[in-house]
């Protein structure tokens, strides 16, 4: 019957998953929350209709402009480029600032001199520079000469007209590669060419860059990290016992968000300095992306929004435009001529900042895959069954396509064994679930994380979608190849299920609320713990909870809120004593389906993480395995003692990291503020007032509405068919690999240099499947030769991975219903993960792998292979 | 959030000031709390402070010199304010400045940087700066009205500093917002100060009809550089509210995005002991009826000690001196092969499997190393006892050499018996598999008349590993994990084929064969999974049931 259904309405209906694109899902929140409330037909209906007519927000490419500055000691500050003031002399473009051809939605923006014509590069006409060139210099390096030795962001907004200025300004080391024979500097070119400086020097000033370290490489020879595999460092967790149902849990989650947690903590304090005097600086240079921002309110404020929520990647596309900025320097100084030095430079410059603009326009404008399946079940459990349904039939669907090459299984083997995040999913958990049995359970101990340690759930959901799970950190994307598209969505929403991240809410503040936390002036009493009071507004599903004055409002996803909801606040809000609000953010965003975290969730966080720790040998002894060197954990002695070395080495070896990387990519020192503290006599006041108690105030209470947040990873990686290969997505389908084959290296190299993840990769990885031929490869950043023009390694299937998909498909074939089968898959996708588990202890002990051994035990010989390539990839 | 705020000031006589300073203190790393022994990575950058403390204390002969009204928030002898997040034990401490000390320098950076290096077109406005030495600083600077103050009005900084630089700039438009708020309020308040002293005394004319001197000015001017900002916006408890507000705004900005993050369903092994101890509980305070919150704070603890317990039985073990089996690969030692795989046979196929002697200890440790082969919802053990129990109530019984054995017992199919017999009574200590063997005979009987070589499939793929010693006992242990999770899978869709959707025997078939439990050996397949259907977790099993109506009840509509 269900299949009935389904087949009734293949034909006509049953359109391969839509796609939305970015700018205008924020734009159309209204519509969104509508959408939602029609959910029970929402299968059958053509998404495509409603989301194709918003196109709300455009994105011009004259948006952004490029500036580089540099400010010498003897000469000052001079525009060495700004997009603004350049112009194309090529006729057949009169308007040579390319940006103006805004590209269509439905196709790539694609530009570049490069491209249009190859023979002859349009010659461009530097004119003379805006008028706020000035004030942007200032902006850029600061009213007070700071010197640096390394590269430093700043971030500015300017009000009128709105932009947003992005700054990377890094110090040139002064002659030090000497490049002769050219007497006249680039600069001079410039200087002569705007007539703003008269052009007297012949000093080489050449911009020889201080170049963003390489942080790939910073594993520490001594700490065994390079050695130790990815998977394997998520497994190696020793079972307590034989046959024991408690393992692990959520150990991997939870220790790589406490890990970040601890090496960003403001608590350790900062990277102590080390200065390196010898240097000489004298010449700084700014590289700066101004953003104009959109006139409309609604469409800024979304625009602000992306930019900031998905600011690493914007960064890491300006580290690429700073290399090539660099390259066009170097490259342009050779030649004499100048005239034609100063058009090769332009050329140059101009083509990767078109570059940068299509990049940046693609990022916000591409299309996505309006349902993610992973992160839709999390979100959505009210249509479960539906969500299962339609994602078993699209893998029926797909298995029957492929089916001669077993394309999915090939597939679905290279997906599930770089992108990782997919372990921590099915690592049993040892808590006692709740009412909704047998659905996975959110983690609570990352939860108790979050509130205790801070840490940036971004961050956490971007390596999560990369992948990134191990060490040393390993990235990884997928691409889809193929010219028909509703293969290639079908593909990319059957994938969505297996490529997994952590949902994210936003909790919005109300205005209410904040009058009263927020203002400081608002309430002008003297007893800050008479807070104001207002009455909650008539439609709020529960107004006064006893115990508290504490509202939570529920909204957002639609879905009605049982009283058993209810009823839960008000044990817990008793629980808490009031004494601080029930944590409603908690409460507010769990919603029916979770809402059994509730009550240990609101106990002593701190003491459930000592708990967590004193009780999760499995977890300690990972955190040694990342760090220590195995003998000096075997020394350690006692448990207690071994758990809290473990948890120590454990961030400072992360801190360890970060004062490498970090000094590598940012080293700066201040002259201008120099080291002089002329207020001693205050620091001597704060340690006599340190021994007083502090008066004790109550912490403000706020109502939050959490919302289902849009400008998150899972929701923007995930990309759609897309007209063009996209260097940031962790998904995303194309219809040529044209493109891809041009850039996919460069890329990759890219993301290894300047990692949007902020902390080192080791390698940087892709799967590229193609729909067309059937086939699956893996390119590495590592492995460059290949013969035969293809991009890198064929994928070989793993018989574990075939028999899994085969035998839940032929559970569906068998018309077991689509959330059992969803079920079993995962069920499956655990005794996978417990095989590696088995293979990684065995692979502990030994010196020479004798898989087979292992493989006759499990009986899977090809399985057992699969999960040594696994090993192996990784060791 | 894992950052700072941070008022700060551009005083005109003694340039970038930090006014009023709010972090945040986390609870100490969370490690097991030991008491009096120092825990070296965590305690270190306190003792550290401590130290520094110290030596700033004594040699500060250094006098106020350089403070003035308009660089102070608090009064020397004020001691901060403090709150407390109860929920996650994060102290919000204000001051003047930070208390830690490495802090000191980071926020005086970041102050010095936002009010006189860094440039804002219009001078009022948010940036972004920093680096890893200072840290990350956003800044928000502002003017607030003062009628006495040269231009009439004096320039703040509200400054938020991070180490986690991509956390700061995520943030961002949420910092924007809400400072934005916190200074509008405060330029609102001071503006009707303001406008109420200007009615008093214009100060424009006062100022137009004064004779400017050069040797005056100064003097007049740092008169009046020193009012503070509570003098400017007569707000008595200024202080007071900035440190509910700053100490919100970090957790609010702590809090703004909740990850929902999910892991796997705990095993049906977890599941069942759950259940156990939950019924458990509910028997003892049936009687006990006082049953406080102490148990259920308790509650992981025992859970994870009665899993241990379950499997191990390490503390009941060790209470018996004498020999015992150590692992699965021990008893096979001992049994021979052929022995042991009748009995484990016959443990997997769900028939009593009774062991007769006079250590008992022996017996249990025969029965834990037994035990793990099935699902703990299979195992029902009565360890020692004096008299026979019948199958329905254990399938593992330890008995007294003298028990009796019925005769429907001895004579069915469904039950082995081990007999151990002492050859003589040897001594206590660690004793090697052949030691064991000297010290006892093991006696197996069964009138069972089938194969047990064939299959289950389980089996035989145990008996490989167990037989290979390149495995070690602790691989060999992670592999039978496996291999009952594989099966306890299929056991769970056998289970929902043949007893929640009751399908046709034609449809089982099907589903035995997808499953791989067919072929040979298959007959003990099936057996095995039937019997292993009863070890499901009522759980699982309400929930099947459940999901079933729940899932027609959506089709029908």
């Amino acid at each position: 019957m269900l299949l009935g259904v389904g087949k009734a309405h293949t034909g006509t209906c049953w359109h391969a998953p839509t796609v939305w694109s970015w700018a205008s899902v924020v734009g159309l929140k209204m519509k969104f929350k509508i959408w939602r409330k029609n959910t029970s037909r929402w299968l059958f209906i053509p998404e495509s209709a409603s989301w194709n007519s918003w196109a709300s927000a455009e994105f011009d490419l004259a948006q952004i402009r490029l500036i580089v500055y540099q400010d010498c000691e003897r000469r000052g500050r001079q525009v060495l480029f700004d997009s603004k003031a350049i112009h194309k002399l090529d006729s057949s473009e009169p308007t040579a600032d390319e940006s103006k051809t805004t590209p269509n939605r439905s196709n790539a923006c694609q530009i570049g001199c490069q491209a249009s014509d190859k023979d002859k590069p349009p010659s461009y006409q530097y004119t003379r520079p805006a008028s706020d060139v000035n004030m942007l210099g200032e902006m850029m390096f600061g009213s007070v000469s700071m010197s640096y030795k390394g590269s430093t962001l700043k971030i500015h907004h300017i009000r009128s007209p709105p932009q947003l200025m992005i700054s990377k300004v890094f110090s040139t080391r002064f002659g030090s590669s000497s490049v002769s024979g050219s007497t006249s500097t680039l600069q001079d070119s410039f200087e002569s060419m705007c007539q703003t400086f008269p052009s007297h020097s012949s000093s080489m000033a050449h911009s020889n860059p201080v170049d963003m370290p390489s942080r790939g490489h910073s594993e520490d020879g001594d700490s065994g990290i390079a050695r130790s595999a990815s998977l394997s460092s998520l497994l190696a967790t020793p079972l307590p016992s034989p046959g024991s149902s408690l393992s692990s849990g959520c150990a991997s989650s939870f220790q790589r968000r406490y890990l970040r947690s601890q090496a960003t903590s403001l608590q350790h304090g900062p990277v102590p300095r080390c200065s390196n005097p010898a240097m000489i600086r004298r010449k700084k240079i700014a590289i700066s992306i101004i953003i104009s921002l959109p006139e409309r309110e609604e469409e800024n404020h979304s625009f602000q929004e992306f930019f900031f929520s998905h600011f690493p990647l914007f960064e890491s596309h300006m580290n690429k435009l700073k290399t090539a900025i660099e390259r066009a320097m170097i490259v342009c100084r050779r030649i004499a001529e100048s005239s034609q030095r100063v058009q090769v430079y332009l050329c140059r410059v101009m083509e990767a900042l078109g570059e940068f603009r299509m990049t940046v326009w693609n990022l916000y404008m591409a299309p996505r895959i309006s349902e993610p399946v992973w992160l839709s079940m999390i979100s959505q459990s009210a249509e479960r069954n539906l969500l299962c349904q339609r994602f078993m039939k699209e893998m029926s669907l797909l298995m029957e396509h492929g089916a001669k090459t077993q394309f999915l299984s090939v597939l679905l083997t290279a997906v599930l064994t770089h992108h990782l995040a997919w372990v921590p999913t099915v690592m049993p958990s040892n808590l006692p679930p709740a009412k909704h049995a047998c659905q996975k359970p959110t983690s609570q101990t990352v939860d108790h994380l979050a509130k205790s340690h801070p840490y940036n759930p971004l961050w956490a959901q971007l390596g999560d979608l990369y992948g990134a799970l191990g060490s040393p950190v390993r990235v990884c994307r997928t691409v889809v190849v193929g010219r028909r598209r509703e293969l290639v969505q079908r593909v990319l929403y059957v994938l969505s299920y297996f490529i997994r991240c952590s949902d994210l809410q936003e909790e919005h503040v109300q205005p209410q609320g904040r009058d009263n936390s927020a203002n400081p002036c608002m309430s002008q009493t003297n007893d800050p713990s008479t807070e104001k009071h207002f009455s909650p507004p008539p439609d709020e599903p529960f107004s006064e909870v006893p115990g508290t004055n504490e509202k939570a409002q529920i909204s957002g996803v639609g879905v009605p809120i049982p009283c058993m909801f209810v009823q839960q606040q008000q044990d817990l809000s008793k629980d808490t004593k009031s004494t601080n609000p029930p944590n409603s953010l908690e409460a507010a965003n769990v919603g029916p389906e979770s809402s059994e975290t509730g009550q240990e969730c609101f106990g002593e966080v701190s003491g459930e993480l000592e708990h967590i720790l004193a009780n999760q040998s499995p977890l300690l002894h990972r955190v040694q395995f990342h760090i220590g060197s195995p003998r000096e954990a075997d020394n350690a002695g006692q448990a207690g003692n071994l758990a809290a070395m473990g948890a120590g080495r454990g961030f400072d070896k992360c801190l360890h990291q970060r004062l490498l990387t970090d000094v590598m990519r940012n080293e700066s020192s201040d002259s201008a503020l120099g080291d002089s503290d002329d207020e001693e006599t205050s620091l001597q006041e704060v340690y006599m007032a340190s021994e007083l108690m502090e008066y004790d105030l109550p912490l403000p209470k706020f109502e939050v509405e959490s919302r289902a947040s849009v400008n998150h990873f899972g929701r923007s990686l995930l990309g759609g068919y897309c007209p063009q290969y996209m260097p940031d997505f962790a998904l995303h389908g194309i219809s040529s690999d044209f493109r891809l084959k041009q850039y996919l290296m460069a890329d990759l190299e890219h993301t290894v240099l300047h990692p949007a993840l902020d902390e080192p990769v080791a390698e940087a990885l892709c799967i590229v499947a193609d729909t067309d031929r059937l086939s699956v490869q893996v390119v590495s950043s590592q492995r460059r030769v290949f013969e035969g023009g293809r991009l890198g390694r064929d994928v070989m299937m793993s018989n574990l991975i075939h028999t899994l998909i085969t035998s839940v498909l032929q559970l569906f074939a068998l018309n077991i219903a689509a959330d059992f089968c969803v079920m079993h898959l995962e069920d499956r996708l655990q005794e996978v993960y417990f095989k590696s588990r088995s293979l990684a202890e065995y692979l502990r002990g030994q010196t020479r792998v004798h898989v087979k051994e292992l493989g006759l035990a499990l009986g899977r010989n090809k399985g057992i292979r699969y999960k040594v390539k696994h090993e192996k990839m990784f060791t | 959030m894992n950052a700072l705020v941070a008022l700060c000031h551009f005083c005109e006589l003694h340039g970038p000031r930090t006014l009023f300073c709010t972090e945040a203190v986390h609870p100490p790393s969370p490690s097991p709390p030991q008491a009096g022994s120092a825990i070296p990575g965590d305690r270190d950058p306190e003792a550290e402070r401590e130290g520094e403390g110290l030596t700033m204390r004594a040699n500060s002969s250094a006098t106020q010199r350089d403070m003035c009204e308009g660089c102070r928030s608090l009064p020397a002898s004020h001691p901060g304010f403090v709150s407390v997040d109860n929920e996650t034990g994060i102290r919000y401490l204000s001051h003047q400045h930070p208390r830690q000390a490495q802090l000191f320098s980071v926020v005086r950076q970041a102050c010095v940087r936002s009010l006189s290096c860094e440039v804002c077109p219009g001078r009022e406005g948010p940036i972004f700066f920093g680096d890893e030495q200072h840290g990350f600083v956003f800044s928000h600077t502002f003017f607030i009205k003062d009628s006495l103050a040269r231009g009439f009005q004096r320039w703040y900084s509200i400054v938020v500093v991070a180490m986690d630089r991509i956390y700061l700039i995520n943030s961002w438009p949420f910092l924007l917002r809400h400072l934005r708020l916190t200074i509008q309020s405060l330029q609102s308040t001071a503006l009707k100060v303001f406008d109420s002293e200007q009615c008093v005394c214009p100060q424009r004319v006062m100022r137009m009809n004064s004779a400017f001197s050069p040797a005056v000015f100064p003097h007049q001017r740092s008169g009046n550089a020193a009012r503070s900002l509570t003098s400017l916006t007569q707000h008595p408890n200024l202080w007071g509210s900035l440190h509910s507000s700053f100490s919100w705004l970090l957790k609010a900005c702590g809090s703004r995005l909740t990850e929902k993050l999910l892991e796997g369903a705990p095993t049906e092994d977890t599941l069942v002991l759950i259940e156990r101890q939950t019924e458990q509980e509910e028997e003892m305070s049936g009687w006990d009826g006082s049953e406080g919150e102490g148990s259920n704070l308790q509650s992981g603890q025992s859970e994870s000690a009665q899993a241990k317990d379950f499997q191990f039985e390490d503390g009941k073990q060790d209470d018996f001196i004498g020999p015992k089996f150590k692992s699965l690969r021990h008893l096979r030692q001992v049994l021979g092969a052929a022995d042991f795989r009748q009995l484990t046979w016959h443990v997997l196929m769900g028939n009593q499997v009774i062991w007769r002697g006079s250590d008992s200890g022996l017996i249990q440790s025969a029965f834990s190393v037994l035990k793990a082969l099935l699902p703990v919802g299979c195992v029902r053990a009565i360890p020692y006892s004096p008299h026979y129990e019948e199958a329905y109530r254990c399938n593992f019984l330890g008995l007294s050499p003298d028990v009796p054995i019925p005769a429907h017992v001895s004579s069915s199919e469904f039950s082995v018996l081990v007999d151990v017999l002492n050859a003589e009574k040897g001594c206590a200590g660690q004793l090697t598999a052949d030691e064991v063997l000297s010290l006892y005979q093991f006696h197996l009987s069964s009138t069972n008349t089938q194969p047990t070589d064939k299959g289950p499939t389980l089996l035989n793929k145990m008996e490989v590993a167990l037989s290979n010693e390149n495995l070690s006992v602790e691989v060999v242990s992670l592999c039978l994990l496996c291999l009952k999770e594989e099966w306890m899978n299929k056991v769970k869709v056998l289970f929902k084929f043949s007893k929640v959707d009751g399908r046709g025997k034609e449809d089982t078939q099907r589903v035995l064969g997808l499953l791989g439990a067919t072929g040979p050996g298959e007959e003990d397949n099936v057996r095995l999974l039937k019997f292993w259907m009863t070890g499901l977790s009522k759980l699982y099993k309400s929930h099947l049931m459940t999901a079933v109506r729940g899932g027609e009840r959506t089709l029908s509509q």
